[in-house]
Protein backbone atom coordinates (compact mmCIF):
# COMPACT_ATOMS: atom_id res chain seq x y z
CA UNK A 1 0.00 0.00 0.00
CA UNK A 2 1.78 3.29 -1.23
CA UNK A 3 1.65 6.02 1.02
CA UNK A 4 -1.47 8.34 -1.23
CA UNK A 5 -3.16 4.74 -0.18
CA UNK A 6 -2.64 4.88 3.28
CA UNK A 7 -4.09 9.00 3.11
CA UNK A 8 -7.38 7.90 1.57
CA UNK A 9 -8.67 5.02 4.13
CA UNK A 10 -7.23 7.21 6.58
CA UNK A 11 -9.79 10.14 5.42
CA UNK A 12 -12.26 7.47 4.57
CA UNK A 13 -12.18 6.34 8.08
CA UNK A 14 -12.35 10.28 9.56
CA UNK A 15 -15.83 10.54 7.33
CA UNK A 16 -17.32 7.46 8.45
CA UNK A 17 -16.57 8.55 12.20
CA UNK A 18 -17.71 11.82 11.78
CA UNK A 19 -20.95 10.52 10.05
CA UNK A 20 -21.62 7.93 12.74
CA UNK A 21 -20.86 10.23 15.19
CA UNK A 22 -23.29 12.73 13.70
CA UNK A 23 -26.63 10.35 13.32
CA UNK A 24 -26.37 9.91 16.43
CA UNK A 25 -26.40 12.89 18.12
CA UNK A 26 -29.10 13.45 15.62
CA UNK A 27 -30.72 10.84 17.01
CA UNK A 28 -30.22 12.22 20.74
CA UNK A 29 -31.84 15.89 18.98
CA UNK A 30 -34.72 14.02 18.14
CA UNK A 31 -35.64 12.10 21.46
CA UNK A 32 -34.76 15.46 23.26
CA UNK A 33 -37.12 17.28 21.04
CA UNK A 34 -39.52 14.37 21.44
CA UNK A 35 -39.47 14.79 25.27
CA UNK A 36 -39.93 18.30 25.06
CA UNK A 37 -42.93 18.66 22.63
CA UNK A 38 -45.43 16.07 24.94
CA UNK A 39 -45.31 16.72 28.53
CA UNK A 40 -44.58 13.42 29.84
CA UNK A 41 -43.60 13.58 33.68
CA UNK A 42 -44.93 11.00 36.08
CA UNK A 43 -47.15 13.06 37.57
CA UNK A 44 -48.65 14.31 34.70
CA UNK A 45 -49.01 10.89 32.65
CA UNK A 46 -51.03 9.69 36.01
CA UNK A 47 -53.56 12.97 35.44
CA UNK A 48 -54.17 12.07 32.14
CA UNK A 49 -54.95 8.49 32.36
CA UNK A 50 -58.42 9.48 32.42
CA UNK A 51 -58.28 11.38 29.09
CA UNK A 52 -60.47 9.49 27.41
CA UNK A 53 -63.11 10.29 30.13
CA UNK A 54 -63.13 14.24 29.42
CA UNK A 55 -63.73 16.41 25.74
CA UNK A 56 -61.01 15.71 23.62
CA UNK A 57 -62.90 18.12 20.66
CA UNK A 58 -59.56 19.89 20.91
CA UNK A 59 -57.26 16.59 20.48
CA UNK A 60 -55.36 15.40 16.83
CA UNK A 61 -53.45 11.86 16.21
CA UNK A 62 -50.09 13.30 15.27
CA UNK A 63 -49.26 9.59 14.27
CA UNK A 64 -46.56 7.68 15.44
CA UNK A 65 -46.14 6.40 18.42
CA UNK A 66 -49.93 5.59 19.04
CA UNK A 67 -49.93 4.34 22.20
CA UNK A 68 -48.90 4.39 25.43
CA UNK A 69 -48.11 1.54 28.05
CA UNK A 70 -47.23 1.10 30.89
CA UNK A 71 -45.88 -1.88 31.56
CA UNK A 72 -45.82 -3.94 35.52
CA UNK A 73 -43.28 -3.35 37.32
CA UNK A 74 -40.91 -6.65 36.98
CA UNK A 75 -41.60 -7.03 33.36
CA UNK A 76 -38.27 -6.51 31.44
CA UNK A 77 -37.25 -4.48 28.92
CA UNK A 78 -36.34 -7.17 26.69
CA UNK A 79 -40.01 -9.22 27.62
CA UNK A 80 -41.39 -5.86 26.32
CA UNK A 81 -39.74 -6.05 23.28
CA UNK A 82 -40.25 -9.29 22.84
CA UNK A 83 -44.72 -8.56 23.07
CA UNK A 84 -44.61 -5.91 21.24
CA UNK A 85 -42.31 -7.58 17.89
CA UNK A 86 -45.14 -10.24 18.39
CA UNK A 87 -47.79 -8.15 17.54
CA UNK A 88 -45.70 -6.07 14.39
CA UNK A 89 -45.32 -3.44 17.06
CA UNK A 90 -42.05 -1.90 18.45
CA UNK A 91 -41.16 0.20 21.32
CA UNK A 92 -40.86 3.57 19.69
CA UNK A 93 -39.49 5.60 23.10
CA UNK A 94 -39.27 5.12 26.58
CA UNK A 95 -41.14 7.96 28.40
CA UNK A 96 -38.65 9.87 30.16
CA UNK A 97 -39.33 10.59 34.01
CA UNK A 98 -42.26 7.61 33.49
CA UNK A 99 -41.10 4.39 35.26
CA UNK A 100 -42.45 1.75 32.87
CA UNK A 101 -44.24 3.74 30.41
CA UNK A 102 -43.53 3.09 26.64
CA UNK A 103 -44.84 4.45 23.85
CA UNK A 104 -45.77 1.96 21.22
CA UNK A 105 -45.83 2.13 17.27
CA UNK A 106 -48.00 -0.13 15.34
CA UNK A 107 -47.05 -1.18 11.45
CA UNK A 108 -50.21 -3.06 10.65
CA UNK A 109 -52.00 0.67 11.12
CA UNK A 110 -54.77 -0.39 13.25
CA UNK A 111 -56.24 2.32 15.04
CA UNK A 112 -55.42 3.37 19.00
CA UNK A 113 -58.52 1.82 20.42
CA UNK A 114 -57.98 -1.15 19.24
CA UNK A 115 -54.42 -1.49 20.15
CA UNK A 116 -55.31 -0.07 23.57
CA UNK A 117 -57.70 -3.06 23.95
CA UNK A 118 -54.87 -5.35 22.62
CA UNK A 119 -52.43 -4.08 25.19
CA UNK A 120 -54.64 -3.95 27.90
CA UNK A 121 -55.60 -7.53 27.65
CA UNK A 122 -51.73 -8.64 28.47
CA UNK A 123 -51.27 -9.95 31.96
CA UNK A 124 -48.10 -7.84 31.51
CA UNK A 125 -49.77 -4.63 31.16
CA UNK A 126 -50.94 -2.33 33.49
CA UNK A 127 -52.91 0.35 31.78
CA UNK A 128 -52.53 1.73 28.08
CA UNK A 129 -53.88 4.50 26.60
CA UNK A 130 -54.21 6.71 23.00
CA UNK A 131 -51.67 8.91 22.71
CA UNK A 132 -53.53 11.73 22.39
CA UNK A 133 -51.93 14.68 21.88
CA UNK A 134 -53.31 18.63 22.25
CA UNK A 135 -52.67 21.56 20.07
CA UNK A 136 -52.97 25.20 21.33
CA UNK A 137 -53.31 26.36 17.19
CA UNK A 138 -54.20 29.09 18.48
CA UNK A 139 -52.14 30.03 20.77
CA UNK A 140 -48.45 28.71 19.60
CA UNK A 141 -48.06 27.51 22.92
CA UNK A 142 -47.07 23.99 21.43
CA UNK A 143 -48.61 20.27 21.93
CA UNK A 144 -49.75 19.76 25.87
CA UNK A 145 -51.37 17.00 27.40
CA UNK A 146 -54.52 17.60 29.43
CA UNK A 147 -54.12 17.46 33.14
CA UNK A 148 -56.72 15.40 34.73
CA UNK A 149 -57.19 15.98 38.89
CA UNK A 150 -58.09 12.78 40.69
CA UNK A 151 -60.45 14.75 42.78
CA UNK A 152 -62.98 12.28 42.85
CA UNK A 153 -66.21 14.97 41.78
CA UNK A 154 -64.03 16.25 39.24
CA UNK A 155 -66.58 14.09 36.13
CA UNK A 156 -69.19 16.04 37.48
CA UNK A 157 -67.47 19.46 36.50
CA UNK A 158 -68.56 20.04 33.34
CA UNK A 159 -67.66 23.87 33.26
CA UNK A 160 -63.97 22.85 33.79
CA UNK A 161 -64.21 19.43 31.36
CA UNK A 162 -67.43 19.21 29.27
CA UNK A 163 -67.29 15.61 28.05
CA UNK A 164 -71.15 15.50 27.60
CA UNK A 165 -72.16 13.88 30.32
CA UNK A 166 -75.71 14.39 31.93
CA UNK A 167 -76.24 15.32 27.85
CA UNK A 168 -74.02 18.13 27.46
CA UNK A 169 -72.07 19.71 24.63
CA UNK A 170 -69.24 18.15 24.41
CA UNK A 171 -65.95 20.46 24.27
CA UNK A 172 -68.47 23.70 25.92
CA UNK A 173 -65.82 24.32 28.79
CA UNK A 174 -63.67 26.59 29.31
CA UNK A 175 -60.48 24.26 28.47
CA UNK A 176 -58.77 23.86 32.41
CA UNK A 177 -57.46 20.49 31.59
CA UNK A 178 -55.52 22.30 29.03
CA UNK A 179 -54.64 24.97 31.24
CA UNK A 180 -53.11 23.17 33.76
CA UNK A 181 -50.89 21.78 32.03
CA UNK A 182 -49.27 25.27 31.70
CA UNK A 183 -50.21 26.30 35.05
CA UNK A 184 -52.58 25.24 38.17
CA UNK A 185 -52.05 28.64 39.69
CA UNK A 186 -49.41 29.77 42.28
CA UNK A 187 -50.10 30.78 46.29
CA UNK A 188 -48.52 34.15 45.38
CA UNK A 189 -52.04 35.42 43.58
CA UNK A 190 -54.81 36.32 46.01
CA UNK A 191 -58.30 36.41 45.23
CA UNK A 192 -60.50 37.93 47.43
CA UNK A 193 -64.14 36.69 47.74
CA UNK A 194 -66.33 39.69 48.14
CA UNK A 195 -69.52 37.62 49.80
CA UNK A 196 -71.54 35.90 52.31
CA UNK A 197 -67.69 35.28 53.68
CA UNK A 198 -66.12 31.37 53.22
CA UNK A 199 -65.87 28.50 55.31
CA UNK A 200 -62.07 28.56 55.76
CA UNK A 201 -62.27 25.39 56.94
CA UNK A 202 -63.40 23.61 54.48
CA UNK A 203 -61.55 20.74 53.75
CA UNK A 204 -61.63 21.54 49.75
CA UNK A 205 -60.87 25.00 51.09
CA UNK A 206 -58.22 25.27 53.91
CA UNK A 207 -55.16 24.59 52.37
CA UNK A 208 -55.42 27.69 49.49
CA UNK A 209 -57.19 30.34 52.26
CA UNK A 210 -55.26 33.35 52.64
CA UNK A 211 -54.54 34.48 56.09
CA UNK A 212 -53.03 37.39 57.32
CA UNK A 213 -49.42 37.19 57.50
CA UNK A 214 -47.71 37.64 61.05
CA UNK A 215 -45.87 41.09 60.46
CA UNK A 216 -48.39 42.50 58.89
CA UNK A 217 -50.57 44.74 61.73
CA UNK A 218 -54.30 43.93 61.95
CA UNK A 219 -56.61 46.16 59.67
CA UNK A 220 -58.18 49.85 61.44
CA UNK A 221 -61.56 50.88 60.33
CA UNK A 222 -62.37 54.29 61.51
CA UNK A 223 -66.10 53.04 62.61
CA UNK A 224 -65.08 49.26 63.69
CA UNK A 225 -61.52 50.16 64.98
CA UNK A 226 -59.01 47.44 64.96
CA UNK A 227 -60.07 44.04 63.91
CA UNK A 228 -58.46 40.71 64.00
CA UNK A 229 -58.29 39.78 60.34
CA UNK A 230 -56.31 36.72 60.43
CA UNK A 231 -58.71 35.17 58.32
CA UNK A 232 -59.95 38.31 56.11
CA UNK A 233 -62.47 40.62 56.93
CA UNK A 234 -66.17 40.66 58.48
CA UNK A 235 -67.81 44.29 57.16
CA UNK A 236 -71.00 43.75 58.76
CA UNK A 237 -69.85 43.79 62.36
CA UNK A 238 -66.30 43.36 62.39
CA UNK A 239 -66.52 39.46 63.52
CA UNK A 240 -64.90 36.76 61.75
CA UNK A 241 -65.62 36.31 57.96
CA UNK A 242 -67.11 32.51 58.02
CA UNK A 243 -69.61 32.24 55.65
CA UNK A 244 -73.18 31.36 57.29
CA UNK A 245 -74.92 31.26 54.19
CA UNK A 246 -73.05 28.74 51.49
CA UNK A 247 -72.90 31.20 48.66
CA UNK A 248 -69.63 32.56 49.25
CA UNK A 249 -68.15 29.20 49.82
CA UNK A 250 -69.42 28.01 46.52
CA UNK A 251 -67.78 31.08 44.81
CA UNK A 252 -64.59 30.53 46.35
CA UNK A 253 -64.41 26.36 45.58
CA UNK A 254 -65.18 27.74 41.72
CA UNK A 255 -61.79 30.08 42.10
CA UNK A 256 -59.84 27.87 44.42
CA UNK A 257 -61.14 24.51 45.67
CA UNK A 258 -57.84 22.74 46.08
CA UNK A 259 -57.06 20.17 43.14
CA UNK A 260 -55.34 16.97 42.59
CA UNK A 261 -56.07 16.16 46.86
CA UNK A 262 -58.43 13.79 46.62
CA UNK A 263 -60.98 15.57 47.76
CA UNK A 264 -64.01 16.82 46.25
CA UNK A 265 -63.64 19.03 43.38
CA UNK A 266 -61.07 20.94 41.78
CA UNK A 267 -61.15 25.04 41.01
CA UNK A 268 -59.80 26.73 38.11
CA UNK A 269 -56.95 27.45 40.45
CA UNK A 270 -55.57 24.45 42.03
CA UNK A 271 -53.19 26.65 43.98
CA UNK A 272 -54.38 30.18 45.22
CA UNK A 273 -55.02 32.23 47.75
CA UNK A 274 -58.67 33.22 48.47
CA UNK A 275 -59.28 36.23 51.16
CA UNK A 276 -62.58 36.08 52.56
CA UNK A 277 -64.58 38.98 52.83
CA UNK A 278 -68.40 39.42 54.46
CA UNK A 279 -70.50 41.73 53.66
CA UNK A 280 -73.92 39.72 52.75
CA UNK A 281 -75.74 37.94 55.81
CA UNK A 282 -76.92 34.54 56.10
CA UNK A 283 -79.92 35.27 53.71
CA UNK A 284 -77.28 36.45 51.12
CA UNK A 285 -77.70 40.02 50.77
CA UNK A 286 -75.94 43.30 52.46
CA UNK A 287 -75.61 46.77 51.94
CA UNK A 288 -74.11 49.09 49.49
CA UNK A 289 -72.03 50.97 52.82
CA UNK A 290 -70.43 47.14 53.73
CA UNK A 291 -69.82 46.50 50.17
CA UNK A 292 -67.68 49.69 50.24
CA UNK A 293 -66.09 49.12 53.29
CA UNK A 294 -65.05 45.79 52.23
CA UNK A 295 -63.59 47.39 48.74
CA UNK A 296 -61.47 49.80 50.94
CA UNK A 297 -60.15 47.16 52.76
CA UNK A 298 -58.83 45.36 50.19
CA UNK A 299 -57.05 48.27 48.56
CA UNK A 300 -55.49 48.84 52.21
CA UNK A 301 -54.05 45.37 52.32
CA UNK A 302 -52.66 45.56 49.21
CA UNK A 303 -50.84 48.77 49.70
CA UNK A 304 -49.61 46.92 52.83
CA UNK A 305 -47.95 44.50 50.88
CA UNK A 306 -50.50 41.63 49.90
CA UNK A 307 -50.50 40.38 46.41
CA UNK A 308 -54.45 40.79 46.11
CA UNK A 309 -55.03 41.39 42.42
CA UNK A 310 -58.80 40.19 42.08
CA UNK A 311 -62.10 41.10 43.53
CA UNK A 312 -64.63 38.63 42.75
CA UNK A 313 -68.35 40.13 43.14
CA UNK A 314 -71.26 37.79 42.96
CA UNK A 315 -74.08 39.66 43.82
CA UNK A 316 -75.42 43.06 42.50
CA UNK A 317 -78.73 45.29 42.18
CA UNK A 318 -80.67 47.75 39.96
CA UNK A 319 -79.79 50.61 42.05
CA UNK A 320 -76.72 52.79 41.07
CA UNK A 321 -74.20 53.86 43.91
CA UNK A 322 -71.76 56.59 42.61
CA UNK A 323 -70.14 55.45 46.08
CA UNK A 324 -69.38 52.29 45.11
CA UNK A 325 -68.28 53.24 41.25
CA UNK A 326 -66.08 55.23 43.37
CA UNK A 327 -64.48 52.85 45.25
CA UNK A 328 -64.17 50.41 42.46
CA UNK A 329 -62.26 52.52 40.68
CA UNK A 330 -60.30 53.09 43.62
CA UNK A 331 -59.44 49.53 43.31
CA UNK A 332 -58.62 50.18 39.95
CA UNK A 333 -55.95 52.47 40.38
CA UNK A 334 -54.58 50.31 42.72
CA UNK A 335 -54.51 47.58 40.03
CA UNK A 336 -56.94 45.52 41.21
CA UNK A 337 -59.60 43.79 39.07
CA UNK A 338 -63.13 43.57 39.77
CA UNK A 339 -65.25 40.78 38.14
CA UNK A 340 -68.89 40.76 38.14
CA UNK A 341 -71.85 38.96 38.18
CA UNK A 342 -74.05 40.69 35.03
CA UNK A 343 -77.70 39.39 36.71
CA UNK A 344 -80.37 36.85 37.05
CA UNK A 345 -82.93 38.67 35.44
CA UNK A 346 -82.88 37.75 31.61
CA UNK A 347 -82.89 41.35 30.42
CA UNK A 348 -80.54 43.48 28.36
CA UNK A 349 -77.92 45.07 30.67
CA UNK A 350 -77.35 47.97 28.05
CA UNK A 351 -81.18 49.16 28.90
CA UNK A 352 -81.48 48.27 32.36
CA UNK A 353 -78.50 48.64 33.98
CA UNK A 354 -77.06 46.15 37.03
CA UNK A 355 -74.38 47.21 39.40
CA UNK A 356 -71.49 46.46 40.14
CA UNK A 357 -71.45 44.91 36.73
CA UNK A 358 -72.54 48.09 34.63
CA UNK A 359 -70.25 50.43 35.99
CA UNK A 360 -67.89 52.27 33.55
CA UNK A 361 -65.09 51.50 35.17
CA UNK A 362 -61.88 50.06 33.06
CA UNK A 363 -61.57 47.60 35.93
CA UNK A 364 -65.07 45.51 35.75
CA UNK A 365 -65.62 42.58 34.08
CA UNK A 366 -69.66 41.56 33.87
CA UNK A 367 -69.91 38.05 32.93
CA UNK A 368 -73.04 35.84 32.15
CA UNK A 369 -73.67 32.57 32.41
CA UNK A 370 -74.05 29.55 30.11
CA UNK A 371 -75.41 26.24 30.39
CA UNK A 372 -73.74 23.16 29.57
CA UNK A 373 -75.02 23.00 25.78
CA UNK A 374 -72.99 26.59 25.11
CA UNK A 375 -76.54 28.19 25.28
CA UNK A 376 -77.17 31.23 27.34
CA UNK A 377 -78.84 30.60 30.55
CA UNK A 378 -82.50 31.22 30.34
CA UNK A 379 -82.14 33.15 33.46
CA UNK A 380 -78.90 35.27 32.73
CA UNK A 381 -78.86 38.85 31.52
CA UNK A 382 -76.90 40.32 28.52
CA UNK A 383 -75.72 43.43 26.86
CA UNK A 384 -73.61 43.51 23.60
CA UNK A 385 -72.25 46.77 25.25
CA UNK A 386 -72.22 46.34 28.82
CA UNK A 387 -71.80 42.65 29.66
CA UNK A 388 -68.08 41.53 28.75
CA UNK A 389 -67.73 37.94 28.47
CA UNK A 390 -69.55 34.58 29.38
CA UNK A 391 -69.06 31.13 31.59
CA UNK A 392 -70.55 28.50 32.85
CA UNK A 393 -73.12 29.19 34.93
CA UNK A 394 -75.53 26.04 35.44
CA UNK A 395 -75.40 23.42 37.38
CA UNK A 396 -72.28 24.29 38.85
CA UNK A 397 -70.53 21.83 41.64
CA UNK A 398 -68.54 23.54 44.19
CA UNK A 399 -67.67 23.84 48.13
CA UNK A 400 -70.81 24.13 50.24
CA UNK A 401 -70.98 24.77 54.33
CA UNK A 402 -69.77 21.92 56.25
CA UNK A 403 -67.68 19.54 54.04
CA UNK A 404 -70.16 19.79 51.92
CA UNK A 405 -70.49 20.42 47.46
CA UNK A 406 -73.68 21.41 45.94
CA UNK A 407 -74.78 22.20 42.31
CA UNK A 408 -76.00 25.86 42.33
CA UNK A 409 -76.65 27.82 39.47
CA UNK A 410 -76.55 31.88 38.84
CA UNK A 411 -74.35 34.47 37.18
CA UNK A 412 -72.38 34.12 40.49
CA UNK A 413 -71.53 30.88 39.38
CA UNK A 414 -70.26 31.95 36.56
CA UNK A 415 -68.47 35.18 37.80
CA UNK A 416 -65.95 32.91 39.83
CA UNK A 417 -64.98 31.24 36.72
CA UNK A 418 -63.37 34.34 35.03
CA UNK A 419 -61.98 35.29 38.31
CA UNK A 420 -60.60 32.15 38.33
CA UNK A 421 -59.03 32.34 35.26
CA UNK A 422 -57.49 35.97 35.76
CA UNK A 423 -55.91 34.67 39.03
CA UNK A 424 -54.55 31.71 36.23
CA UNK A 425 -52.91 34.77 33.70
CA UNK A 426 -51.30 35.87 37.06
CA UNK A 427 -49.63 32.78 38.02
CA UNK A 428 -48.17 32.82 34.96
CA UNK A 429 -47.25 36.34 34.54
CA UNK A 430 -47.63 38.39 37.79
CA UNK A 431 -46.53 41.70 36.65
CA UNK A 432 -49.60 42.02 34.33
CA UNK A 433 -50.96 45.34 34.59
CA UNK A 434 -54.66 45.20 35.82
CA UNK A 435 -55.97 46.93 31.81
CA UNK A 436 -53.59 43.88 29.83
CA UNK A 437 -55.32 41.50 32.56
CA UNK A 438 -58.99 42.49 31.45
CA UNK A 439 -57.89 42.75 27.72
CA UNK A 440 -55.98 39.35 28.03
CA UNK A 441 -59.23 37.35 29.44
CA UNK A 442 -61.15 39.38 26.85
CA UNK A 443 -59.25 38.03 24.03
CA UNK A 444 -59.44 34.59 25.42
CA UNK A 445 -62.72 33.59 24.45
CA UNK A 446 -64.34 30.33 22.06
CA UNK A 447 -67.07 32.58 19.91
CA UNK A 448 -70.48 31.39 20.82
CA UNK A 449 -73.29 31.55 18.49
CA UNK A 450 -76.16 32.53 20.45
CA UNK A 451 -73.49 34.84 22.47
CA UNK A 452 -73.26 37.32 19.07
CA UNK A 453 -74.70 40.49 19.90
CA UNK A 454 -75.82 39.49 23.74
CA UNK A 455 -71.75 40.72 25.03
CA UNK A 456 -68.85 42.10 24.22
CA UNK A 457 -66.76 39.10 23.09
CA UNK A 458 -69.73 37.23 22.06
CA UNK A 459 -67.41 33.84 23.77
CA UNK A 460 -66.84 32.16 26.60
CA UNK A 461 -63.62 32.21 28.77
CA UNK A 462 -61.24 29.86 27.27
CA UNK A 463 -58.28 29.23 29.94
CA UNK A 464 -56.01 27.45 27.76
CA UNK A 465 -56.38 30.46 25.25
CA UNK A 466 -55.74 32.83 28.57
CA UNK A 467 -52.79 31.52 28.97
CA UNK A 468 -51.42 31.22 25.13
CA UNK A 469 -49.16 34.20 24.11
CA UNK B 1 -82.65 28.20 62.12
CA UNK B 2 -84.01 27.32 58.80
CA UNK B 3 -87.71 28.45 58.42
CA UNK B 4 -90.50 25.80 57.19
CA UNK B 5 -93.22 26.31 54.46
CA UNK B 6 -95.49 26.61 56.84
CA UNK B 7 -94.13 28.48 59.26
CA UNK B 8 -92.96 31.16 56.37
CA UNK B 9 -96.59 31.04 55.71
CA UNK B 10 -97.43 31.88 59.06
CA UNK B 11 -95.10 34.66 59.23
CA UNK B 12 -96.33 36.30 55.86
CA UNK B 13 -99.96 36.26 57.45
CA UNK B 14 -99.20 37.67 60.07
CA UNK B 15 -96.58 40.00 58.76
CA UNK B 16 -99.78 41.10 56.44
CA UNK B 17 -102.43 41.45 59.48
CA UNK B 18 -100.20 44.12 60.79
CA UNK B 19 -99.30 46.02 57.70
CA UNK B 20 -103.17 46.10 57.10
CA UNK B 21 -104.32 46.72 61.02
CA UNK B 22 -106.43 43.60 60.70
CA UNK B 23 -106.72 40.26 62.38
CA UNK B 24 -104.56 37.34 61.10
CA UNK B 25 -107.90 35.35 60.88
CA UNK B 26 -109.05 37.70 58.40
CA UNK B 27 -106.64 37.01 55.70
CA UNK B 28 -106.58 33.81 53.53
CA UNK B 29 -104.42 31.64 52.17
CA UNK B 30 -104.41 32.16 48.45
CA UNK B 31 -101.56 29.62 47.14
CA UNK B 32 -98.25 28.11 47.94
CA UNK B 33 -95.87 27.04 44.98
CA UNK B 34 -92.28 26.09 44.65
CA UNK B 35 -90.38 28.87 42.97
CA UNK B 36 -87.15 29.63 41.78
CA UNK B 37 -86.17 33.41 42.58
CA UNK B 38 -83.57 35.12 40.44
CA UNK B 39 -80.83 36.19 43.46
CA UNK B 40 -80.73 35.72 47.04
CA UNK B 41 -82.98 38.46 47.55
CA UNK B 42 -85.71 36.42 46.11
CA UNK B 43 -86.16 39.27 43.51
CA UNK B 44 -87.65 41.32 46.10
CA UNK B 45 -84.44 43.50 47.26
CA UNK B 46 -85.30 46.38 49.71
CA UNK B 47 -83.69 49.51 48.97
CA UNK B 48 -80.01 49.80 49.05
CA UNK B 49 -79.84 46.31 49.06
CA UNK B 50 -77.26 44.01 47.26
CA UNK B 51 -77.37 40.65 46.89
CA UNK B 52 -76.40 37.01 45.74
CA UNK B 53 -77.02 36.30 42.39
CA UNK B 54 -77.97 32.73 42.63
CA UNK B 55 -81.11 31.46 41.35
CA UNK B 56 -83.00 30.47 44.75
CA UNK B 57 -85.15 27.90 45.30
CA UNK B 58 -88.49 29.29 47.82
CA UNK B 59 -91.93 29.39 47.89
CA UNK B 60 -94.58 32.05 46.17
CA UNK B 61 -97.08 33.14 48.60
CA UNK B 62 -100.35 34.39 47.40
CA UNK B 63 -102.46 35.91 50.12
CA UNK B 64 -105.81 37.59 49.96
CA UNK B 65 -107.52 40.05 52.44
CA UNK B 66 -109.97 43.12 51.95
CA UNK B 67 -110.53 41.49 48.67
CA UNK B 68 -106.75 42.42 47.33
CA UNK B 69 -104.54 39.86 46.33
CA UNK B 70 -100.83 40.49 47.99
CA UNK B 71 -97.85 38.17 47.54
CA UNK B 72 -94.95 37.08 49.37
CA UNK B 73 -91.76 34.82 48.90
CA UNK B 74 -89.88 33.05 51.39
CA UNK B 75 -87.09 30.36 51.35
CA UNK B 76 -85.55 28.91 54.00
CA UNK B 77 -83.60 31.97 55.49
CA UNK B 78 -86.38 34.49 55.07
CA UNK B 79 -89.85 35.94 54.69
CA UNK B 80 -90.64 38.74 52.02
CA UNK B 81 -93.54 41.41 51.47
CA UNK B 82 -92.82 41.80 47.09
CA UNK B 83 -94.08 44.91 46.41
CA UNK B 84 -96.75 45.91 49.32
CA UNK B 85 -97.64 49.54 48.17
CA UNK B 86 -94.90 49.25 45.40
CA UNK B 87 -92.04 48.26 48.20
CA UNK B 88 -90.16 45.33 49.32
CA UNK B 89 -89.50 44.56 52.74
CA UNK B 90 -87.58 41.58 54.06
CA UNK B 91 -89.86 40.45 56.92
Amino acid sequence: MNRNNIFIHVALAIVLILVAAFAGQLNKWRKQWKSHARIVTVEEKKKALSAEDISLSETRSLGAPEILVKFKSGVTQAAIERLTAERNDRVEDRIENAAGWEAIDDFDNADAATLVKEYQQLPEVEYAEPNYEINLEETGAGPLVPILPHDPQFNDQWALANSGQRGGKKGADISATLAWAKTTGSDDVVVAVLDTGVDYNHEDLTENMWRRPEKMDPYRDNELGTIDDENGFNAIDGTDPMDDNGHGTHCAGIIGAEGENNLGIAGVNWKVQIMPLKFMNAGGSGSTKDAIEAINYVIDRKRAGVNVRVISASWGSTQKSRALGDVIRKAYENDILFVAAAGNSSVDNDRNPHYPSSFDVPNVVSVAALDRHDALASFSNYGAKSVAIAAPGVDILSTWLGNEYEEKSGTSMATPVVSGVAALILAENPQMSVDDLKKKLLASTDPVAVLKGKTVTGGRINAAKALGE
Amino acid sequence: MAISKDIAVENARNDLATRLNIDSGDVKEKSVEDADFPDMALGAPEEDEMSGQMITRGWRITLEAQGQTFEYRADKNQVRAYKFNGKNYRI
